[in-house]
């Protein structure tokens, strides 16, 4: 079943100006349960092309499908749901909210979706037990390591079951340790729990792990390679 | 978990909440404090001026206004001062015979009102003895005693038992001098009095004036309270067809007096609020700013626009929710201090309160309902205060606002 679908799609930085291709008519499709890397350069357009598929970036030209729902004509408000119902995001610094423990930042999407207390409670419970960090429940960011607070941020964007998981460099601030044992329970996830996941990455170790691998030059697919 | 968070944020920066927080009980306590002392001042100018020197009520000949004088002076006077005895909320009626002379000392005249007063009758009414500060009440002079101001003594260069002569024109316009001796040097709270009145016996005026019979051409009137005023007027009007006037008819600086106290305190209280204002507003919106990233995290992951509105609103609702009642507090805790510790002196400036026929004494007075008001205008103020920096955190662009470093 296809989760994310791109036609013909670009994004023009500057059009009215001097115009910039960002992504340049780029189409593919990503089915459930792929673990893809986007790779390329810096500047090669991976960040921006996974920031239209998760909706915070408008589109110049082509379509957007996810789970079969075109995105591109959806009001602000349709995208925020959209992004809350349908998309864990993982960012490359983290983000966590810093003044709430790593359950409570788990639990705060749950809580945007109206979530019961009971099954919230669960859940968070449940994540933070398969993210490993189960004792660092009640922590805060500031007292978790970088590794930790990333499997925070994972849990985090599984928290609300989405359809996808978008990863934006999310090794990229980890050690080598941390960034395996991150990659592990990614493609633990991957396998048991068929989680689709989409990473933008350079880091080789990421690249290693993926089934699939899309590289991008200048905005352009220049190969995409399934293992 | 927003209301959790709102809470969290505004301690992530302890330093600057408690800042503002600070900012906001002390603009409270500020206000209670400037409110009290202000009432304070207002109202002892005002009972000073009414328990003093007016009274309640007054009643003259209708004519009396136009040709105050001898002239119009009211008949049958018995008549009215029996209304203590027939109106139960008089509590002292007084006549006086009011007329314009001339004191004179070996040193210097003046020009003054002679009040020509019962001692007993007076001193019901205005508590005349009491501000006595030298001498007697008209007892230990037996012929001819006179009262005068601190000041018109000073000015005269008199003490007691010194003779002066008073001159005044009788019925007949005729200048009738006579030599009185000084009973009492009085200090009354009333600066109109202090500054050109002296009290004679009614029979001693009657005398120089050659008049057979007292009479008065004002009665003043001291009612027991206050809220009986237009109804006890009414009554009096009843009974009589002379001019029956309310102190605020006779002095319109009275509610000169409250409108100006009800104003000033207005002022006092925007001009504070609006610094609050304005300190919440740069508070708010650096929390804000700070925030950019984690607000634009916030709304990639699906916060709606008015979530973060709230959030916004809710920490500012918070820190006033804290920091007004310690205000509060602070100032009712002040007022409480200086009631149970005989007031605030301000003796150094009594000369220039005295002026204004206030006390040099302070007994802060506030209405209870002022906390409550404060507390609802400090609320107000401080979600007015969110409002500019909740907005720029709604607009945030997610994508931006993520990017910013």
């Amino acid at each position: 079943m296809k989760v994310i679908e791109l036609k013909s799609l670009s994004k023009i930085y500057n059009p009215d100006t001097i115009p910039v291709r960002a992504i340049n008519d780029v189409s593919l499709s990503v089915e459930e349960g792929e673990f893809t890397a986007i790779v390329g350069p810096s500047g090669c357009g991976k960040t921006t092309l996974l920031n239209m598929i998760g909706g915070l970036d408008a589109r110049s030209e082509g379509s957007v499908e996810v789970g079969g729902v075109s995105i591109q004509d959806m009001s602000e408000s349709q995208l925020t749901t959209f992004r809350m119902q349908h998309i864990g995001f993982v960012f490359q610094a983290y983000n966590l909210i810093p003044v709430l423990t790593a359950k409570e930042n788990i639990e705060f999407i749950m809580v945007l979706q109206n979530m019961d207390a009971k099954t919230m409670q669960e859940r968070s419970d449940d994540l933070l037990d398969r993210m490993g960090i189960k004792d660092q429940r009640d922590r805060r960011p500031s007292e978790l390591s970088g590794g930790q607070q990333q499997r925070v941020a994972v849990a985090r964007a599984l928290a609300s079951r989405p359809k996808f998981v978008l990863a934006d460099e999310p090794t990229a601030n980890l050690d080598s340790g941390s960034t395996e044992a991150l990659l592990d329970i990614m493609a633990k996830l991957n396998e048991e729990e068929n989680i689709t996941f989409i990473f933008s990455t350079h880091d080789q170790r990421v690249i290693d792990r993926a089934k699939r691998v899309i590289t991008l030059e200048d905005g352009v697919i220049v190969s995409d390679e399934h293992r | 978990m927003i209301l959790s968070l709102a809470w969290k944020n505004i301690w992530r920066s302890k330093r600057r909440s408690f800042v503002v927080m600070s900012a906001v009980a002390i603009g409270v306590w500020s206000i209670i404090f400037m409110v009290s002392f202000y009432n304070s001042m207002m109202g002892a100018i005002s009972r000073n001026s009414l328990q003093h020197d007016y009274s309640h009520i007054q009643i003259h000949h209708e004519g009396y206004l136009s040709d105050p004088g001898l002239d119009f002076q009211v008949k049958n006077p018995s008549k009215l001062l029996e209304f203590p005895s027939q109106i139960s909320d008089i509590k002292a009626a007084s006549g006086r015979l009011i007329v314009n002379g001339m004191v004179a000392s070996p040193k210097t005249n003046l020009g003054i009102q002679v009040y020509a007063i019962d001692p007993a009758d007076e001193a019901a009414v205005t508590d005349l003895p009491s501000f006595l500060i030298a001498g007697d009440y008209f007892t230990n002079i037996k012929r001819n005693p006179i009262l005068l101001s601190q000041k018109l003594a000073e000015k005269l260069k008199v003490k007691v038992r010194s003779k002066v002569v008073i001159t005044v024109q009788d019925l007949e316009a005729n200048i009738r001098a006579g030599a009185f001796r000084v009973s009492g040097i009085f200090h009354s709270k009333s600066p109109r009095i202090n500054n050109g009145v002296v009290y004679l016996r009614d029979q001693d005026l009657s005398k120089l004036i050659n008049s057979t019979d007292t009479s008065f051409n004002e009665f003043a009137f001291l009612l027991k309270d206050n809220e009986s005023l237009i109804q006890t007027k009414k009554k009096m009007e009843m009974k009589t067809k002379n001019l029956v006037r309310t102190y605020r008819e006779i002095a319109p600086e009275f509610d000169m007096i409250e409108e100006g106290s009800a104003i000033s305190k207005q002022v006092i209280t925007v001009i504070v609020m609006l610094a609050l204002l304005f300190g919440i507003i740069n508070t708010m919106l650096m929390a804000v700013l700070e925030r950019t990233k984690e607000i634009g995290m916030l709304r990639a992951i699906g916060m709606f626009k008015r979530k973060i509105f709230l959030m916004i609103v809710l920490e500012t609702f918070m820190i006033s929710l804290v920091s007004a009642p310690v205000g509060l507090m602070a100032g009712f805790l002040t007022n409480v201090y200086f009631e149970k510790n005989g007031g605030m002196d301000l003796s150094q400036y009594a000369g220039a309160l005295e002026q204004y026929g206030g006390d040099a004494i302070f007994y802060p007075e506030i209405a209870q309902s002022t906390y409550f008001f404060l507390m609802l205008v400090v609320i107000m103020t401080a979600l007015m205060g969110a409002i500019y920096p909740a907005i720029k955190a709604v607009n945030l662009k997610p994508l931006e606002a993520i990017r910013k470093v």
